[in-house]
């Protein structure tokens, strides 16, 4: 009867996913949640919640053939489920990708399709959280990866269904399953399924002593990807609670996408059900641009933004600093804001000074990144307004 | 694949139309946008033979249908058969470039050029295997292993060269046609053949990585036959055009130099520039020095081999454990 209930509760919810002004709400559950997958059934019975990942647009990457592919991307839409167990918390992320590229063995210039989420490790001010990409400089994010592959392997890759073994059937195969893993390792097509700690793009450090406990698979079908990640609410990086931040990104590996190339939401809140607290977070995180976004964007031309950052329709064809087309999608108010106030504050790193055109919009002071963008100390009211205004950039969802 | 190769050229070399494939700068610095070989297309797989059955009557196969591979158009070069075809072989290695197109393009800083020496690394514990390294750099030779998805190159035997010991590609090589050194080391065969006669020339450095593997230009190919087989005195079947394509208009000056060199040493029985090609001996070729690498290991306190801690494993990453679980009340 409950299960019913619940069910009926569930389609009801569903019916009004399509809300994401709200948080997305981990439902609580007295069962395990950690042996979740893709399709497990009781997904079913957990609240979707719609979210929107953008083209991560701020650098351009020197893949040709990647550029061409992405040059007229669009954000897509992708819907999230949680639910905690008060000790573990699954996510399930759903996305459309009408191509199913899979990491294989010896390819040099092939793809997976992926996922990433991305948790940060202090959260205590939602106005200072981490740069959305990868961190910044004292404010640490964890990244957990997963790319696309094959779970059932195939030695040869002729698509002999002989060869065909499940690895997920150890208990009638044994030892035979190991000796068999080692060979299909042997030629290149193992799981890749990673976890990161990083401070920013050039510190972003694998962790590989095991002391991250998460998983995540990925499971394609009808076009949809659907991706998991299971891990604990508590470890030796993350504690998290009441209501905490989130962002998803999306590889398509058709499109040649990694690392930069990739769809990215913006710090999404997270409120666990039946756990108190983190309503300044939820709020910060879901309240609405307060400015005025057309007088935001006679500022932005006033103030000359454009003669540096590429905004679509407003800016010349070159242009050397981080393009802006996609920063209201994946930035959060208090970020843009501070970009403003404090250039220096989060500097995208250019790599090399060389590998963008034109001229550096960053100079290294003992090793710090400062830009060359002068601070914009303005009045609150236009600071407001021109956050009003950058957060109307992004792209349509397609 | 293969970080050392020597192709034919004229050629398509290795990988596939590598001069085609971008990367490098262009003439304001900025970095070009380059593509990714295909591993089959532009690389080629290795195939074997089924020796084994020929016993049983077999025709002899290959076990892929092969599409290519390093060489595969081995001693084609170009030109009117046998009139004015030409061609002539270039060993191509990492540059090691001063400006590596492969470090600009590395968004993890997993790529490094090493201050003592120049030597170019991947940190294999940054690399994350996105491979813009290989769109970046316009030669091609920085890799991607599939098996652990991370990019590799040469290293130029940095472990011997630590150790005051050449290169084994240098080393090894029969023709001793490669010279290895400082080239600010003014006594050195390398600073006098690229600095004193100019007659060492950088592959390709239109591409503005500034590369530091340095050729000796081709000066002498057979001479051309007109249409009754007679030789055309004075003709030269490798166009001059070809090779200032590869090595710059510098290619003219450096062919007189070596021409006239020549000559001298023919006449005089002197020449300090045909002695160092002729490579007497390989202590004069390799002026590596061990004590070097040893005062910059003493200095900075740490052992020898490899003395760049950067590239030890986790080393050029932060401590993870300095990220503190946040306590909240």
């Amino acid at each position: 009867m409950t299960k019913i209930t619940t069910a009926l509760l569930a389609t009801s919810l569903a019916a009004s996913a399509l809300l994401a002004d709200g948080p997305i709400l981990a439902q609580k559950t007295q069962r395990d949640v950690t042996k979740l997958t893709p399709t497990s059934k009781a997904w079913e019975y957990v609240k979707a919640t719609t979210i929107h990942l953008y083209p991560q647009t701020a650098l351009t990457m020197n893949d040709r053939k990647a550029n061409e592919l992405n040059a007229k991307a669009k954000a897509k839409e992708a819907r999230v489920k949680a639910i905690h167990d008060g000790k573990n918390i699954a996510f399930l992320l759903e996305w459309l990708d009408g191509t199913r590229s899979i990491q294989r063995g010896y390819r040099s210039d092939v793809y997976a399709d992926g996922f990433a989420v991305q948790f940060p490790v202090d959260y205590r001010d939602p106005t200072k959280l981490p740069y959305i990409g990868m961190g910044s400089d004292g404010r640490p994010v964890v990244i957990h990866l997963q790319k696309a592959v094959e779970k059932v392997y195939e030695p040869n890759g002729n698509g002999d269904v002989s060869m065909r073994q499940n690895i997920l059937s150890k208990n009638a195969f044994g030892d035979d399953t190991v000796e068999f893993a080692q060979k299909v390792g042997a030629l290149a097509v193992k799981d890749y399924q990673r976890s990161f700690i990083s401070e920013g793009f050039r510190s972003m450090t694998e962790i590989k002593d095991g002391s991250e406990k998460f998983s995540a698979d990925m499971k394609y079908g009808d076009n949809v990807w659907k991706g998991t990640l299971v891990r604990p609410l508590k470890d030796s990086y993350l504690n998290l609670k009441g209501a905490f931040p989130v962002a998803f990104a999306a590889w398509d590996g058709a499109k040649l996408n990694r690392d930069g190339q990739k769809l990215l939401s913006g710090w999404l809140a997270v409120k666990m059900v039946d756990e108190n607290g983190g309503e300044k977070l939820v709020a910060e995180l879901t309240a609405a641009a307060k400015g005025d976004a057309e007088h935001g964007k006679e500022l932005i031309e006033q103030n000359g933004c454009t003669g540096c950052h590429q905004i679509s329709g407003l800016s010349p064809a070159s242009y050397m600093a981080p393009g802006l087309d996609n920063v209201g999608g994946y930035s959060t108010a208090a970020y843009l804001r501070e970009s403003l106030v404090d250039p220096s504050a989060v500097v995208v790193p250019g790599y090399n000074r060389n590998a963008h055109p034109s001229a550096v919009w960053y100079n290294l002071d003992h090793g710090k990144r400062v830009s060359t963008m002068p601070p914009y100390p303005l009045d609150d009211k236009s600071l407001d307004d021109m956050v009003a205004y950058l957060k109307t950039l992004k792209s349509e969802v397609k | 694949m293969y970080w050392n190769n020597v192709e034919t050229y004229p050629g398509t070399g290795y990988p596939k139309n590598w001069m085609e494939m971008g990367g490098g700068f262009d003439e304001a610095g900025d970095l070009q946008a380059g593509v990714v070989p295909n591993i089959e297309a532009d690389y080629g797989v290795p195939w074997d033979y089924n020796h084994d059955q020929l016993q049983f009557g077999a025709q002899l196969k290959p076990n892929v249908e092969p599409t290519w591979g390093p060489n595969w158009d081995e001693d084609e070069g170009a030109g009117d058969f046998p009139n004015d075809n030409y061609f002539f072989y270039i060993p191509r290695i990492c540059n090691h470039c001063s400006n590596p197109g492969c470090l600009s393009a590395c968004p993890r800083d997993a790529i490094f050029k090493r201050d003592q020496d120049g030597v170019v690394l991947v940190d294999l514990d940054r690399c994350q295997g996105y491979r813009y390294c290989i769109a970046g750099c316009p030669y091609k030779k920085i890799y991607f292993n599939p098996k652990i998805s991370k990019s590799e190159k040469c290293i130029l035997c940095f472990p011997r060269v630590e150790k005051g010991l050449p290169p084994a590609f240098a080393q090894q090589c029969v023709g001793r046609i490669r010279f290895v050194g400082f080239l600010d080391d003014e006594e050195g065969q390398v600073h006098k053949l690229v600095h004193k006669y100019k007659v060492a020339l950088p592959l390709r450095s239109d591409y503005g990585t500034q590369p530091n593997v340095y050729y000796v230009p081709p000066t002498e190919a057979p001479p051309k036959f007109d249409a009754e087989g007679r030789i055309i005195e004075g003709s030269n079947r490798v166009p001059m055009e070809e090779l200032e394509q590869l090595f710059g208009p510098e290619v003219h000056q450096a062919m007189k130099t070596l021409r006239a060199e020549m000559k001298k040493r023919k006449e005089t029985g002197k020449s300090e520039l045909m002695d160092i090609l002729i490579a007497y001996k390989h202590s004069d070729m390799f002026r590596l020095d061990q004590e070097y690498y040893q005062s910059i290991a003493k200095k900075s306190g740490i052992s020898l081999a490899p003395i760049d801690n950067r590239y030890i494993q986790g080393k050029n990453t932060p401590n993870k454990f300095k990220f503190k679980v946040v306590e909240y009340d």
